[in-house]
């Protein structure tokens, strides 16, 4: 397997473009080309990362070949934030229990400023 | 022919619920103007090692950024809903531009002698945040692609 994050995929900002035009629907690849300020074959160079990349998956709907978002890549995201955030609050939440294991310990140590 | 419209069909939005011995007030201080004494700086942040503090400004409009030793700032994102105790909202798009934003929401809501924390990160699909430090290995390509990126966002603040 030579596939490319999603990651990596969303770190060029023409791609992030790309994408973010995917969010708001199927479209061609005329349309795409109109979303960015690049050439023809680059925003073709551009689409090919984010299929490896499961972002984006290509249909061919008669004549035309049809763009859309492909879930694969947002659960790879997806998956990645919700553990990002995890570890936040699992440091917060021991932030809390410190502080309010000091306040069980010292209730009249309430003042402001007390640290 | 039904077109889907939004990344929210096909994936919800990230939200996380804990449960915290604190009370209400106590709790939404320590999230949100007490946040340098907990926020894990060192693998969340985008100055990472060098990251010294962190800091959510209390009012609407008000910025969240870290702070570098050599006093650098780097801004994460802005305070849209500013509700004491029970409601904070800000755009958030560390190691990005502010164009490039996603939204969390945190409310806290009392429940049997503490607090029901729940978070939820919207709009995370259209732009990932950027910490430089996933370095403990979720994606190898992360750390050398967007770790640069992050960096130099950061610079051309």
């Amino acid at each position: 397997m030579t596939d490319i994050s999603p990651f990596e995929a969303l770190s060029d900002p023409t791609r992030r473009k790309l994408f973010e035009r995917l969010r708001r629907g199927p479209c061609s690849v005329n349309e795409l080309v109109e979303a960015v300020p690049v050439s023809q074959p680059a925003v073709s160079q551009h689409l090919r990362v984010l299929r490896e990349a499961h972002l984006a998956r290509v249909e061919k709907q008669g004549q035309q070949r049809i763009y859309s978002l492909d879930p694969r890549g947002l659960i790879e995201l997806r998956a990645y934030v919700d553990s990002l955030w995890d570890q936040v609050l699992d440091a917060f939440q021991q932030a809390a229990q410190r502080e309010s294991q000091e306040s069980t310990l010292n209730p009249s140590t309430k003042e402001p400023g007390h640290d | 022919m039904i077109e889907i419209s939004s990344t929210e069909n096909i994936i919800p939005p990230v939200v996380k619920s804990i449960r915290i011995n604190l009370t209400v007030e106590a709790a939404f201080r320590l999230f949100t103007t007490e946040i340098t004494r907990w926020w894990p700086l060192a693998s969340h942040s985008v100055f990472g090692d060098e990251a010294v503090s962190c800091h959510l400004e209390g009012f609407v409009g008000g910025r969240f950024y870290e702070v570098h030793k050599d006093q650098r700032q780097s801004e994460w994102g802005r305070v849209t809903v500013w509700e004491p105790p029970r409601r904070v909202a800000f755009s958030f798009y560390p190691g990005r531009k502010l164009d490039d934003s996603t939204e969390v929401e945190v409310t806290f809501q009392p429940e049997a002698g503490g607090v029901r924390m729940t978070l939820t990160h919207r709009g995370w699909e259209h732009c990932s945040p950027q910490f430089q430090a996933e370095r403990d290995g979720y994606d190898r390509g992360w750390d050398l692609v967007l770790g640069k990126y992050a960096q130099s966002a950061a610079a051309a603040d």
